[in-house]
């Protein structure tokens, strides 16, 4: 596809950069001479420099031409003022960076009149992405399909759990809304199958619609991990989502924040927060407040080296969950090697988040893939796709359809409702079907069936 | 500097002339002709050379700018180094050094030649001979890039250091592409230009060798009276036409293509270029009427034909313009100078260069009326940055030190002025011939075995414009930190 990327910052060079390897075409705009020097010098792109929202500067990049415009720069008016040019003038899609909580009231009016076809709020994002992993402290990944509607947990599971020992098969009785779809042992990425038996060390994926996975994860007695008390540390717009966000888990929510008018804002607008007017990395406020106590630490000042030294320090006093945000990327390894295990990057889930609407686009042309998601090492990837009417697969039992080796149809989200499919189940038109599959065999929903190639 | 990562993409390119080397050896074959053994050996020894770099194993392949360069200079070198051994291995060209002059004097077009009797080679030399002008004419390197695919994302510092022009521009996002777009574009005018030779009567054989000539912008010929052998005006027209057609970016054969006249408009340079040509060819038309007393259309031809050679770097004669009239040979030396336009096969200055010095020199007129006042250039209506600026200011003067300080050199071997200057010249700006004993009728021959190697040097200088070569030169580009 062509793609226009206005916006060369860490964000828009990184969307270059991955986008290009991906083997479309960039073209990146952007007004400063040395950060164009930097992307023509290290990149395979096109660069034009100038003002992405000015119409000759698009034309010059051919966006009559252009599949996809991402707007990312740090200005969200010129972020919208871009797209909308763009789309004047004949991008077919458009995405734009808009980060002001101002905006995001009114963002569906703001989104229908301006043509934008996705916005992406990298605090929200963030925030997001925050409380999935504070919702199941014990997981690793949490990943979303169907719009929210399934949900796949990764998770390590410990020596002495209940479900160790026992096949899969005998398990799907015991939680039957429940599919485990994909497993990690010692390094080895693959899809179980009926007969296999879970062991301590193993990090398994679980998948089901929310509410089972709370539940499953209550009888095998995780959740005594239950998040009950946060402390967060800045209040900066993620922290303003994040506290909307986990409003109603029962969660109770401390805020530290420096600056006295920000608290007093934030104290307006967020009821059920306790806001402390305090220097969160002063470690006598950190010991006032308890912070070995506290089920999670998230730190999320402005500062990098604040929120490092405040995450240590929460850390080191045993805080069970630390969070820190990141805006420098590539610096995770470093962090592991600190002892801290969650981090997050505001640019880098804003680019990741990019990353996977171009890439669900570009399959959805040809195919009719949502979304594609890589879990253990890229190995194994889930799959999302929508059955079309006519398609040759359709109410045909799944055991007459010659389902290839190494694919599992995970789950079928028909009419709302997710079921988690047997041999006797078959494909409706409409329905949303959730594959797992080893990485790169599937690209159509056909590919995993060798039943239809003989007809 | 990552010693074995340059060495290995330069094994990579002596793979590809090893390979390119087949065509001349099957051209051998056909005339039945004995320097086919020659060209085999050569093919054995480039490939084994080729091979065995190739099979170093960098332990880093990230390519940064001084590797670039690096790479594209060793590779111009070893090029011009392995391509020499079929005259040498054939005792055509006896002399190892002068083999290495005809040879890169081949691959950066400049068609200049120490062969006193050029008739003399088989079919087979002349063939390669003229065939390094079409690979050197749009560059080797750019050939890899567009047939290797993986040559890595930084591979632009390739592609820069080898076009010529003060900045290079890609033509689709895509390096690779750009580069095959390119070449298919050159090979396509080139295919064009071998039918309209043919439609004139040229032969077969001889159509090839001045396609080559023309499309690379070199000017070895199989004849050693030049274009003038054929006594043939219509394919001399023909010439001309495409000698001014291969001395224009060819982004503009591009813009053609995609319908983007607006591309063509702004582009200045192109205006800049035709127009020199233009009125240079007049003047000195009008010139050798009043003088020497030709017919108008005669000497509209003769003018034509000489400015285009010289403007477009190709270096072919259909008359000895050396013993045209004063104004027409200072005409024709200043035009040397200029060369062609930036992103063509032509070498020279460039003529967006003397663009951007003639603005800048009346930016500084500007300044010394109004000493605050702030000018920024702008060429084709965009600011050209300082840096660019620097760049070519640099290379403006780079070029004349290296013009005297070789004019200086060469100038042991007791020639005239004249004759060491505009040898100089015509091998910095990759053209041939120039005035005197190097004159369109003349030829090197007579220049000792440093001087030629002189020479040849500043031809590899002037066709990778200057900074490459200059660069391996510089301690701290090979040293490791």
């Amino acid at each position: 596809m062509n793609i226009i990327i206005v916006g060369s910052g860490k964000v828009g060079y990184t969307l270059a950069q991955f986008l290009s390897k991906d083997g479309h075409d960039i073209t990146v705009i952007d007004k400063e001479p040395a950060k164009i020097a930097r992307a023509s010098e290290t990149l395979d792109v096109l660069c034009v420099r100038g003002n992405g929202a000015n119409a000759r500067t698009l034309l010059e990049s051919n966006v009559d031409e252009c599949d996809v415009i991402i707007a990312v720069t740090g200005n969200d008016e010129l972020n919208m003022v871009c797209c909308l040019a763009a789309k004047q003038l004949g991008a077919k899609y458009s995405i734009a960076r808009i980060r002001d909580p101002e905006y995001t009231d009114s963002l569906t009016v703001l989104q229908d009149k301006l043509d934008i076809d996705q916005v992406i709020n990298p605090e929200r994002a963030t925030a997001q992405e925050i409380s999935r992993l504070l919702r199941f402290p014990f997981a690793i990944n949490i990943e979303s399909f169907a719009h929210g509607r399934v949900e796949m947990v990764e998770f390590k599971v410990e020596k002495n759990d209940p479900i160790v020992g026992i096949p899969l098969s005998k398990l799907h009785g015991r939680y039957p809304r429940i599919q485990f779809n994909a497993v990690m042992r010692s390094g080895e990425a693959f899809i179980p199958d009926g007969g296999f038996a879970i062991q301590g060390g193993d990090r398994l994926y679980a998948t089901g619609d929310r509410e089972s996975i709370t539940k499953f994860f209550k009888n095998i007695g995780k959740d005594t991990q239950r998040l009950r008390s946060a402390l967060m540390i800045g209040g900066s717009h993620i922290a303003y989502y994040l506290a909307r966000g986990i409003a109603g888990m029962g969660v109770r929510l401390r805020l530290i924040e420096i600056k006295k008018q920000t608290c007093e804002r934030l104290s307006d607008i967020l009821d059920d927060v306790m806001i402390i007017n305090a220097d969160g990395t002063d470690q006598e406020v950190l010991d006032s407040e308890d912070v070995g106590e506290c089920g999670a630490l998230i730190c999320l000042t402005n500062r990098d080296e604040e929120n490092i030294i405040a995450g240590l320090y929460g850390a080191r006093k045993g805080a069970k969950k630390v969070i820190v945000k990141v805006d420098r990327l590539n610096t995770t390894d470093v962090m592991e090697g600190l002892g801290i295990e969650s981090v997050v990057s505001p640019k880098l889930t804003t680019a990741n988040a990019i990353l996977r609407s171009v890439r669900a686009l570009n399959d959805s042309r040809n195919s009719v893939v949502e979304k594609v998601y890589g879990m253990l090492g890229g190995n194994v990837e889930a799959y999302e796709f929508r059955a079309l009417e006519g398609a040759g697969y359709l109410d045909i039992p799944l055991n007459k359809l010659g389902i290839k080796p190494g694919i599992l149809v995970s789950v079928l989200v028909r009419n709302q409702r997710n079921i988690i499919p047997f041999g006797d189940d078959h494909i409706e038109a409409g329905d949303t079907v959730i594959l797992t599959a080893k990485a790169g065999t599937v690209i159509k929903l056909e590919d995993a069936f060798s039943g239809l190639e003989k007809k | 500097m990552k010693i074995r990562l340059t060495f290995r993409l330069v094994g990579y390119v002596l793979l590809v002339e090893a390979a390119l080397m087949l065509l001349s050896l099957i051209v051998a074959l056909i005339y039945h002709g004995s320097e086919w053994l020659a060209f085999l050996q050569t093919m054995l020894i480039t490939g084994l050379v080729g091979g065995l770099l190739t099979r170093l194993k960098p332990r880093n392949d990230n390519l940064r700018a001084r590797e670039g360069f690096a790479v594209v200079a060793l590779s111009w070198i070893a090029l011009s180094f392995f391509g020499a051994l079929p005259f040498f291995l054939h005792r055509s060209i006896p002399n190892l050094i002068d083999a290495f002059f005809e040879t890169a004097s081949g691959f950066t077009t400049t068609g200049a030649s120490i062969l006193t009797d050029v008739e003399a080679l088989p079919n087979g030399l002349l063939f390669w001979r003229s065939f390094t002008h079409f690979v050197g004419g749009m560059g080797v390197l750019v050939l890899s890039l567009a047939l290797i695919p993986k040559m890595g994302s930084r591979s632009i510092y390739l592609m820069r250091a080898e076009s010529p022009g003060p900045s290079t521009d890609k033509l689709v996002p895509r390096l690779g592409q750009s580069a095959k777009i390119l070449y298919l574009l050159y090979v396509a005018l080139t295919v064009v230009m071998y039918f309209c030779l043919r439609l004139t009567g040229v032969g077969v054989f001889d159509s090839l060798i001045h396609c080559f000539g023309t499309a690379g912008t070199g000017g070895f010929s199989n004849y050693g009276a030049s274009v003038a052998a054929f006594n043939n005006p219509a394919a001399e027209n023909v010439i001309t036409f495409f000698m001014f057609a291969f001395g224009v970016n060819f982004s503009i054969y591009y813009y053609v293509i995609t319908r983007n006249w607006k591309g063509i408009k702004a582009n200045s340079e192109l205006k800049v270029y035709f127009l020199a040509m233009f009125i240079s060819s007049i003047v000195i038309a009008l010139k050798l009427v009043q003088e020497m007393g030709y017919s108008l259309p005669d000497s509209l031809r003769l003018s034509f034909f000489q400015v285009n050679t010289v403007m477009s770097t190709t270096g072919y004669a259909t008359c000895d313009f050396d013993k045209w009239p004063q104004l027409c040979r200072t005409i024709m030396v200043a035009l040397m100078l200029c060369g062609a336009s930036a992103g063509s096969t032509g070498g020279g200055i460039k003529w967006i260069r003397v663009q951007l010095l003639c603005k800048s020199m009346v930016r500084e007129i500007r300044k010394t009326v109004h000493p605050k006042s702030v000018n920024i250039v702008k060429l084709d209506g965009r600011v050209v940055d300082e840096n660019t600026l620097t760049g070519v200011f640099g290379f403006f003067f780079a070029y004349f030190a290296i013009l005297v300080i070789a004019t200086l050199v060469i100038s042991f071997d007791g020639f005239s002025f004249e004759t060491n200057v505009t040898a100089v010249i015509s091998a910095l700006s990759n053209i041939g011939p120039g005035l005197g004993v190097v004159g369109p009728t003349g030829n090197f021959a007579g220049y000792s075995d440093f001087s030629t190697f002189v020479l040849a040097l500043c031809m590899l200088i002037g066709r990778l414009e200057i900074f490459p070569m200059l660069m391996l030169l510089a301690p701290s580009a090979w040293a490791r930190y």
